[in-house]
């Protein structure tokens, strides 16, 4: 019955119409708030009616990102239900966005919104459905008919519920979710899609793809406290169109963007997402975070993250430390590890920890240890490398320069206690600067609470990464590791390739 | 590619018999087609065309029931090693079938199958499942308790590289067994790799082939290869 009453309504002259909207490369610019009638519209396709293809894959997810135009719709005359207020919220995360913004409240309340969609017709790629979940599926055709390309759906649907999505999605327009109310962030343009106020992190070079809009939230939260730079966000949703695959292949050639990040669940083609993890990865670091690893099947997925060289961890904030290292540092040679110290207990559980990831402590390089010892006859130069309480800001340079030049290291770990010992916050500033002219991996450790947000106020706008623990520094250098060996494995023979329909001619 | 034309061949022979599950034999005759080193089988109906085997294949032999309704031939008395003369044989093959009689018998027994006989070495397992999301997975574990009661798999998606291949080999708890510990010497690590790699490609260039159990591999001394002693493969429906 409904159906029926469905298809009866699209009459076939907003159908030519739709296919205009969406031919011409770039949308007339007009100014953003007054649209005058647009006549010049029909004429133009007529000249080049052949070329109206349809939408390819891959187009939509950049629009999705790099959006010429974007309308948000919402209703926030409606009573019920949370929709309106989301619609508010989004409404004004957008206003960080250079680019143009269009706003259709579909009750015709709010000051200097459209009432209607058409009314934006061609202006916007991309359309951000900050409705109820009835009102967004009466409006997706509507929606679809101005002209957009891809759509951010909020509102989660039953898979039989999503007809009209489908429907949109079989015209060649792209759809993210349903379910993602956390919808894009592109940091670079002001893009804020989200329906939750306060999600905009600093700009950076980490891109995090979520499954879950509560997990997004929490990394997106998490990066904010730490002031960790986020290039672009994205919350899949329930995957009706776009998929982990898809974003990933995006996000591989996005050059805002040196480490992915993805937090997600089950794919539905795992041959697919696979080509595409192991293809990225051999461009930039991928950080998968998966839950489930109490069932067999997550054997699968590991082996999968194995092969396709993704780093795996264990939970949020892992995430963002290996995340926050691998776009700051250097990928790491080797496994041998220096630990630099001006206290001796955090120095001898940063071995335990160092230990714990698979890497080793190096044996200094006899040159080096007198290049130490000669200048500075109290430091103990057996690794890890004690500096002393009394050590400021010159020691520990002067105890860095040597062993960053020592063929024997491949990456360093710094431990610098404020509290029971002479150094100062301004002395991390200067470490800071000696490790800028370095190319070996740095990450700082302050143990402990009050001091570490000290040392982290300083180092977070710089290239070295800061941990409160030893053990959390050490996950993030074999991150660095891990993403060493996948450089050193990419100037090998190139691996086979996995594939669905394997070719005939596979030599070995 | 002559190989993979041989085995879709074979395939579509066993095909023609309306049968999805290879008997041990044929599984044997399908991996080595493929380059899997594997113990030389061939089918017996009767007792004179084992003795007949047994004497091409040389002493000493295995016998093997073999029937299509026996997974687990050990499980009926359906298996006689270290056969080393035609006596041997004879009483083996009577054995056997007695055996079977009395513990399956409904089954329909096509003969016995005659075997190389190779030493025994440290066992490996080798499997290949079709993963619902994943398609073709490549399974590695050491044999006996190790797979069943410890469950000490590692698992990767086919095709494998050679680093894949030894990378899953490595990844199981009881690999030091394979390195060589007081005093043992090392395992042949490539030769088991080798088997592995090629098991990933069978799986992935013959979709037909939806499980393969090589179970046990027989890993010999570091530079003495490895072979499949046992293999269970199974098709999928069309």
């Amino acid at each position: 019955m409904f159906k029926k009453l469905f298809k009866k309504k699209p009459a076939p002259k907003p159908m030519k119409r739709k296919v205009v909207a969406r031919k011409p490369k770039k949308p007339v610019r007009t100014k953003p708030i007054k649209p005058k009638p647009i006549r010049k519209r029909p004429i133009k396709p007529k000249a080049v009616p052949k070329q109206v293809t349809p939408i390819r894959k891959g187009d939509g997810v950049k629009a999705l990102f790099e959006p010429s135009g974007v309308v948000i719709v919402g209703a926030s005359g409606t009573k019920v239900g949370t929709a309106p207020t989301l619609f508010r919220s989004a409404v004004d995360n957008m206003r960080t966005y250079k680019g143009k913004t269009y706003i259709v409240d579909l009750s015709g309340k709010m000051e200097g919104a459209f009432k209607d969609v058409k009314k934006v017709y061609g202006k916007a790629e991309l359309a951000v459905l900050a409705l109820s979940q009835d009102l967004a599926l009466k409006n997706v055709k509507k929606i679809v008919d101005a002209g957009v390309r891809t759509m951010v759906v909020s509102p989660s649907y039953e898979r039989e519920q999503q007809t009209e999505l489908l429907e949109a999605k079989k015209q060649g327009v792209r759809i993210l979710g349903p379910n993602s109310a956390m919808g894009v962030i592109n940091t670079r343009t002001g893009l804020n899609t989200s329906l939750e106020r306060e999600m905009m992190p600093k700009q950076g070079e980490i891109a995090i793809i979520s499954q879950s809009n509560s997990v997004g939230v929490a990394v997106l939260d998490l990066a904010r406290l730490r002031g960790i730079g986020v290039s672009k966000f994205v919350s899949l949703g329930d995957k009706t169109d776009v998929d982990e695959a898809e974003l990933i292949n995006y996000l591989s050639n996005d050059s805002d963007t040196r480490v992915i990040c993805i937090g997600m669940g089950d794919v539905r083609d795992g041959r697919k997402f696979v080509d595409a993890l192991r293809a990225a990865a051999e461009k930039k670091p991928v950080v998968v975070l998966r839950a489930g690893i109490a069932r067999l099947e997550d054997r699968i997925y590991d082996a999968a993250f194995k092969q396709a060289r993704a780093i795996r961890v264990r939970d949020v904030e892992e995430m963002l430390d290996v995340a926050n290292a691998l776009a700051k540092q250097p990928p790491m040679a080797g496994d041998k590890i220096v630990i630099i110290s001006n206290a001796h207990g955090p120095a001898v559980l940063a071995m335990d920890a160092v230990h714990r990831e698979g890497l080793t402590l190096a044996k200094l390089d006899e040159k080096t240890a007198k290049g130490i010892s000669q200048r500075h006859p109290g430091i103990d130069a057996a690794n890890p490398i004690d500096l002393g309480m009394e050590a400021r800001a010159k020691q520990y340079e002067l105890v860095l320069k040597n062993v960053l030049a020592d063929p024997n290291v491949d990456g360093v770990m710094v431990i610098n206690m404020l509290k029971s010992s002479l150094l100062d916050v301004d002395d991390i500033r200067a470490i800071a600067e000696v490790l800028k002219k370095f190319k070996k991996p740095v990450v700082d450790v302050a143990m402990g609470g009050e001091s570490y947000v000290l040392v982290h106020d300083v180092l977070k706008d710089t290239n070295v990464p800061a941990y409160d623990s030893p053990e959390r520094a050490s996950r993030a250098l074999k991150a660095l590791r891990m993403y060493g060996r996948v450089k050193e494995k990419s100037k090998a023979p190139p691996v086979p390739k996995v594939t669905k329909k394997p070719k005939a001619a596979r030599k070995r | 590619m002559v190989a993979k034309k041989s085995v879709l061949e074979f395939i579509s022979s066993i095909k023609a018999k309306k049968r999805r599950e290879l008997l041990e034999f044929e599984a044997k005759k399908l991996i080595s087609i493929w380059g899997i080193h594997t113990t030389h089988a061939e089918l017996a109906h009767d007792v004179q065309e084992a003795v007949k085997l047994a004497r091409e294949i040389k002493y000493p032999v295995v016998l093997k029931v073999a029937s299509p309704d026996i997974i687990h031939k050990s499980d009926v008395r359906g298996v006689k090693v270290g056969l080393s003369s035609e006596l041997d044989v004879k009483h083996a093959f009577e054995e056997i079938m007695a055996n079977v009689r009395a513990n399956k018998p409904n089954a329909n027994v096509l003969g016995v199958t005659v075997q190389e006989y190779v030493p025994s070495a440290r066992e490996v397992v080798v499997g290949m499942v079709h993963d619902k999301t994943f398609g073709p997975t490549v399974m590695f574990g050491l044999g006996g308790v190790w797979v069943d009661v410890m469950k000490d798999i590692s698992f990767r998606l086919a095709p494998l590289t050679r680093d894949d291949a030894l990378e899953m080999i490595s990844e199981v708890k009881g690999y030091l067994l394979l390195t060589g510990t007081r005093g043992a010497p090392p395992a042949d690590i490539e030769a088991l790799a080798d088997i592995i790699q090629k098991v990933g490609q069978l799986a992935a260039e013959v979709p037909e082939i939806v499980e393969m159990d090589l179970n046990p591999v027989f890993v010999f001394d570091k530079g003495k290869g490895a072979i499949a002693v046992d293999a269970r493969i199974v098709l999928g429906k069309d």
